[in-house]
């Protein structure tokens, strides 16, 4: 299956690529161009979330599931992987349900934002497949800069997992009064 | 259509990603931390530094192969373990320990692993071949009663715990019991399938400068012929069995425990037993409180067990180990040694133990070749006369802490490449030596690091679709 996912993750990369790009036009540009490109951006975004879950299973199936979450790098790519699927399938329902909404005001700087770490989470997880492929990249280094050795797990102490769960459960909560609020 | 700007939403918006912010922020100063940490009961001590660089050069003159290696060490562990006079008896200070023993009682060694090609696997994955099955200091070991116990190797060999073998010494190589027959080992080791060991220790070979030789094949073992080393306890009377003889070491019948724990006896002192500087212990001999003797007693060896000297002194100065080993090059041992020939190439695998650590807790190397007028990766220099001259520059070998990796491990389905072992591809073609040394380390918390790998994972997706939720609730209501 390792050829098939290699094959596979261009399509989720590209297209959450190309839809970066067209937030960072649209965030900055309120031409015709940048409305007909953001005209787009839905059904890239749709792309990218079925394609990227289809190389995320396709991957899933390279190895044994023992071996693939015995391996510190494999589970930091499985890990990232998960997480940038997630993540962009969050921003294209926040685009498909915002519609225009989502650039103006506050919003488009949200969305760039978003766009921003969505990018950084599908290069961090596109280098550590390179690795798992043995094409290693210097990418690494920037991370090691920053304090993670990728060749050890990314993983969390349990009181900061607890914490995540419970920052998890308050934004959802700010979302819950936030809808209360009268417009 | 037009959107009203809510302040109040805003603000819970900037709120909603101030928070998912922080815990990515939090996250990554946080992570890989709570789970690996020192664990004596399971034989797990992780040491500060992860890698360790080895300097080595080689030279032959047809006679004689020497090696010269160079380490950096922050203090000599020139001592083993002792015999302390303490409260009217004697008491052993210095047995092995994970990680480095709490009085600095454990010897500095280097040892090189070589091959001539009889271990086809030895070239691409070194040392890793011999790490058998529930070997001794793993926190998966075999049990001492186990190894006793085993007909081959415990009631023949004298083996209480189970040592470095070769994969093909046993019918199933995730079974340490496994051996095969004894005809067939005997013949393995006819065809030269072993390692040769050379082992140079700073306490029970250096100070009379000699090396062990060991070889490994079964399991480790000396070569023929009487050690250089012999046990300074007398079991029935429980009482060391020699001493310093005061004539011969100016006046001492033995160390003083303060300045050898403190570290202030050098290569000067009488820091250890030889046979020739000893006399019988004298049990009315008026010994003091903190009166030491060491454990063991030197003495010239023989045989192919004594076929490794040191050349010149082996010494530990401004923060390095210097040590020149030599052996003929052909021992006319060919059961226990390798022996050497001009124009070819060998694989060698390079380990040191630093710090009073002993067993496991070492630094080793991927394999490296050494050609002896022949392209390698260290080119042994040829030269004339007794001594090299030692003009050429040094290789440099990265030396990695491996923490618990094991060969059935490798060979599992555990191991994402085990594939490509069972192809043959290198180690180095995939693995870098500081890679080896995170999985290492790893390998001894897999089951927790997985767990709390899993839960990560989840805490991540609830965050982000957490943040997905309140971000769709709070997108500013449209207007007509």
């Amino acid at each position: 299956m390792g050829p098939y996912h290699v094959m596979l993750v261009h399509f989720p990369i590209a297209l959450w690529t190309t839809a970066a790009l067209i937030i960072l036009l649209r965030t900055f540009s309120d031409s015709t161009l940048a409305r007909a490109a953001d005209g787009a951006l839905t059904l890239l975004l749709f792309l990218g979330a079925v394609f990227g879950a289809l190389a995320f299973s396709v991957g899933l199936m390279v190895w044994p599931t023992e071996a693939a979450t015995s391996s510190p790098l494999a589970r930091n790519h499985m890990l990232m992987a998960g997480w940038s699927l997630a993540y962009w399938t969050v921003l294209w329902i926040i685009r498909w349900r915002g519609g225009e909404r989502v650039w103006q005001g506050l919003w488009k700087w949200v969305m760039l934002g978003l766009a921003g770490l969505g990018i950084g989470l599908q290069t961090i997880t596109g280098t550590l497949g390179g690795y798992l492929v043995g094409n290693p990249s210097a990418a690494s280094e920037v991370l090691r800069m920053l304090g993670w050795e990728v060749f050890t797990t990314f993983y969390l102490p349990s009181w900061l997992v607890v914490a995540i769960v419970c920052a998890a459960a308050v934004i959802v909560m700010i979302g819950i009064v936030g809808r209360r609020t009268p417009a | 259509m037009r959107t009203s700007p809510d302040p109040r939403q805003s603000l819970l918006l900037a709120l909603a990603l101030l928070l998912f912010l922080a815990m990515l922020v939090v996250s990554w100063l946080f992570h890989g931390t709570g789970v690996i940490r020192d664990d004596p009961k399971r034989n797990i001590s992780i040491p500060s530094q992860l890698t360790v660089p080895l300097q080595v050069k080689a030279a032959y003159n047809g006679e004689k192969m020497f090696f010269r290696y160079r380490w950096p060490a922050q203090q000599p562990s020139i001592h083993h373990d002792v015999l302390k006079f303490e409260g009217g008896q004697w008491k052993t200070y210095g047995s092995a320990v994970p990680g480095p023993q709490p009085q600095g009682l454990h010897e500095d060694r280097v040892t090189m692993l070589v091959d001539d090609g009889s271990v086809p696997e030895f070239e691409h994955y070194g040392g890793y071949i011999t790490v058998g099955d529930r070997l001794a200091t793993l926190t998966h070991h075999a049990s001492e009663k186990d190894v006793k116990a085993h007909p081959y190797l415990g009631k023949k060999k004298g083996q209480s715990e189970v040592s470095k073998y070769l994969p093909e010494t046993r019918t199933d190589i995730n079974d340490w019991a496994s051996v095969v027959p004894e005809e067939k080992l005997a013949a393995q080791r006819k065809a030269g399938y072993f390692l040769d060991l050379w082992h140079w220790r700073a306490h029970r070979s250096n100070p009379i400068d000699m090396s062990d030789d060991q070889f490994v094949a079964e399991g480790r073992f000396g070569d023929k012929g009487k050690s250089m080393a012999s046990n300074n306890w007398d079991v029935a009377k429980k009482q060391p069995k020699f001493m310093f003889d005061p004539e011969k070491t100016g006046g001492k019948a033995a160390m003083t425990w303060e300045p050898l724990v403190q570290g202030k006896l050098g290569f000067d002192d009488a820091y250890f037993l030889r046979e020739d500087q000893a006399k019988p212990f004298d049990p009315a001999y008026p010994w003091k409180e903190g009166d030491v003797l060491p454990r063991r007693t030197l003495r010239a060896g023989e045989g192919s067990v004594a076929d490794i000297a040191v050349s010149g002194k082996g010494r530990w100065k401004d923060g390095y180990w210097d040590v020149t080993l030599t052996r003929a090059m052909d021992t006319g041992n060919p059961e226990d040694d390798k022996i050497f020939a001009d124009h070819r190439v060998y694989t060698t695998a390079f380990a040191i133990h630093r710090n009073a650590t002993g067993g496991r807790w070492h630094y080793v190397s991927l394999p490296v070749s050494v050609g002896l007028d022949r392209q390698a990766r260290i080119k042994a220099a040829r030269f004339a006369g007794d001594a090299p001259q030692w003009d050429q520059g040094w290789t440099d070998v990265q030396l990695f802490y491996p923490g618990q990796v094991n060969w059935p491990l490798i060979n599992s389905k555990r191991h994402p490449g085990a594939d490509k072992v069972k192809q043959g591809v290198p180690v180095r073609f995939r693995h870098s030596e500081i890679q080896l040394a995170h999985y290492g380390v790893e390998m001894e918390f897999n089951d927790e690091i997985r767990k709390q790998w899993l839960y990560t994972f989840a805490a991540g997706l609830l965050l982000i679709i957490g943040l997905g939720f309140a971000l769709n609730l709070l997108l500013p209501k449209r207007e007509n």
